[in-house]
């Protein structure tokens, strides 16, 4: 398994200070809570102070609510102003999947059928992530580096060719969750920008940029199949993707500078996050479910013109529009 | 593997052979002349057009600082043959400025005759690359500067010998304290010789200019040309967005077929990395032939050729590069938006000469 479980742990309870230009003393304040997301949730307001611990019998700290994404989806600042000042590492190791099995980057991945897929580029954003209680309300969290500081433009890019972006990581606070939501992409405002005007993961070298006057893919996938041995068919059996056929050669999901277009991804699933110490999931990313979106036959005439009418464009397209049917992220126990 | 397919980027190469290390350094046994009011500095703000942000003493590591005497200092052991085995090939050879620092044979020779087997690219605006030789093995110029000196096809020498050579000479040790503060070494010679390197910077092009607003040398064919090179039948623009036309990334463009080069799978060990090759920036393209990795197609009109037949069929191809279909208007157009990239400035240069 080449795709990044390292997830180098970090000390314990992470603290953003210094470059923010937030003391540990003033910690932001969350204002009134917005909409966080496609999803509806609604984060509740309230004051929070920093450091305080969390309640017990694994409730989520109420006084760590954070405002929720709404408050900065106008900006695209390189430099967040955190949700909180403190709170638990908590690690999400991305880990692609094909039929179950872990999707290996650059080496032959066995389909059902005895062919194999080679996943030559595979990347794509998460940002905006929250985490889910069991009231519905949704906690906004940082995603922050190993360091444990804030991510530029509080984006994640996930490529699978650098075992050291197979890990998400927030900061948290304590509690206990029901799942998690996130952006599958990077919001308008940071969308609409010129990549030259930004620094990584938003910079040409992310190889996420559009062309035409900014713009950003959002999901990109590039892979080649080889064609089965004969007698080989049937050797897997498992569920999913079972032919090369089935997998597309690309898909690029983007392509909006427009209107908000980036998708939510809601994921279900116990999560626990502890006072002290870290805490670490693994979030597995089922490409068969990914093929599935790519290859629907739902209308996308709307969208394919000009630039976004490429089979990889129209694929992205479908899997954006299929996602809510879909099951792509699953975290595991 | 041979030694000679270890090459990516032939980065030192030899000396011209009529030019004496005296000639080379300015005045045998002194310093090169200091940087004052009469010599334009080698480092300038100056950053080509739709380039990532910040300039190219902001690309440098914070143990490496870009700075006049460091980059003066790299620009002399640049031109010094004395890095080599046999006292005749320099980092100049294969980077030659006439070619916007690349080299116009397809494999470059090292000493005693010897052939790599991978074309020496320009190296100019390198300062913004993430990595650097064909296949990215080095992730930093620091890292890259010592290889070519020791690879047995280049330079054949190693970074100790180079450091003892220079290391004989007042005049280099003097330069050295200015630069670094100490004698010479293994780490400042690299550095140094990176530092050069980051002050290349070739920002005064027409394609430049086209992105700063002026189209006094971007007409209407360079305009079509531009508009094939973003559009969707051509699809350039994944692997060479931007100002800076590359993703920094690793691609197989269709060129590999088998029994050749496999690239960055020597470095990655995957499969899937068969063929691949760093994305070169096309800066200067027009005047940096031949082209690919082994300097197999002679002429931009060839690559244009050779891309709109879909690569040269080998299964490893990647999935965007696909046939073209283009008229031969079409590939003019190409050819002619290829051709805006071309910054003569850097061709002669003259902080940038011996």
């Amino acid at each position: 398994m080449k795709l990044a479980r390292l997830a180098a742990l970090m000390t314990c309870t992470a603290v953003l200070v210094g470059p923010l230009g937030c003391s540990s003393e003033n910690g932001q304040t969350p204002s009134a809570g917005g909409s966080p997301g496609a999803g509806g949730a609604t984060a509740e307001a309230g004051a929070a102070e920093a450091g305080d611990g969390p309640s017990n019998g694994g409730a989520p700290d109420t006084d760590d609510v954070s405002p929720g994404w709404s408050v900065t989806a106008s900006t695209c600042a390189e430099k967040l102003t955190p949700q909180r000042m403190q709170g638990t590492l908590l690690s999400l190791l991305l880990q692609p999947v094909l039929a179950g099995e872990p999707f290996v980057f650059g080496d032959p991945n066995p389909l059902a059928d005895g062919s194999a897929v080679i996943p030559l580029n595979f990347r794509f954003y998460i940002s905006e992530v929250e985490l889910l209680r069991n009231d519905g309300d949704a906690v906004a969290v940082d995603v922050v580096t190993a360091a444990g500081e804030p991510e530029p433009y509080g984006v994640h890019l996930f490529n699978a060719e650098d075992t050291d972006s197979g890990t998400l990581r927030v900061l948290a606070p304590a509690g206990d969750y029901t799942g998690l939501r996130f952006a599958l992409g990077i919001k308008l405002a940071c969308n609409k920008q010129t990549p030259a005007n930004l620094d990584d993961p938003l910079d040409t070298a992310s190889q996420m940029t559009w062309p035409h006057g900014g713009g950003f893919l959002y999901f990109r996938y590039e892979g080649r199949s080889s064609v089965a041995d004969s007698g080989a068919a049937g050797a897997s059996g498992a569920a999913g993707t079972n032919a090369a056929s089935e997998v597309p050669p690309a898909v690029h999901m983007g392509g909006n500078l427009v209107t908000e277009f980036v998708p939510h991804v809601t994921v279900s699933g116990a999560l626990s996050v502890p006072r002290s110490g870290t805490a670490e999931r693994e979030l597995t990313v089922a490409m068969d479910e990914v093929f599935k979106g790519a290859n629907s036959d739902i209308d996308v005439s709307d969208f394919a013109v000009g630039f976004r009418s490429t089979p990889e464009a129209v694929a992205g397209e479908r899997l954006r529009r299929e996602l809510p049917e879909l099951h792509v992220f699953e975290l595991k126990p | 593997m041979s030694d000679g397919s270890m090459i990516t980027k032939r980065s030192c190469s030899f000396l011209i052979a009529s030019l004496s290390f005296a000639a080379l350094a300015g005045c045998s046994g002194s310093d090169p002349a200091p940087a004052n009011a009469e010599t334009p500095l080698l480092i300038t703000s100056t950053t080509p057009a739709g380039f990532p942000k910040g300039t190219n003493k902001d690309q440098a590591p914070a143990d490496n600082a870009l700075t006049e005497d460091r980059a003066l200092l790299g620009k002399r052991l640049f031109y010094d043959p004395q890095l080599s085995r046999t006292n005749d090939v320099s980092c100049a050879t294969c980077h030659q400025q006439a070619y916007a620092f690349s080299d116009p044979g397809a494999v470059s020779t090292g000493v005693d005759g010897r052939t790599g087997t991978r074309n020496a690219p320009s190296i100019a605006n390198a300062a913004w690359g993430r990595s650097f030789f064909w296949d990215g093995r080095a992730h930093t110029l620091e890292e890259q500067a010592g290889q070519p000196i020791e690879n047995p096809v280049e330079m054949d020498s190693s970074v100790s010998d180079a450091v003892a050579k220079v290391a004989a000479d007042p005049s280099y040790v003097e330069t050295f304290e200015k630069a670094y503060g100490e004698p010479p070494n293994a780490d400042s010679l690299q550095k140094a010789l990176a530092s050069f390197v980051r002050s290349l910077v070739s920002g005064n092009s027409p394609y430049d200019r086209h992105l700063r607003g002026d189209d006094t040398d971007f007409g209407p064919q360079r305009q079509r040309g531009e508009a094939l090179f973003l559009s969707e039948k051509c699809e350039c623009y994944h692997c060479h967005p931007g100002g800076q036309l590359s993703n920094e990334g690793y691609f197989n463009d269709g060129t590999y077929t088998v029994g050749g080069d496999t690239g960055r799978q020597q470095v990655s060990g995957r499969v899937g990395d068969i063929g691949k090759f760093k994305v070169p920036g096309l800066r200067n393209v027009a005047v940096s032939a031949p082209y690919m990795h082994d300097g197999s197609v002679p002429t931009l009109e060839a690559v244009i050729e050779q891309y709109d037949q879909g690569g040269r069929g080998d299964p490893t191809t990647d999935p965007l590069i696909k046939p073209m279909s283009l008229t031969s208007d079409e590939k003019a157009d190409l050819l002619e938006f290829l051709n805006s990239f071309t910054d003569p400035s850097l061709l002669e240069d003259a902080r940038f000469a011996p």
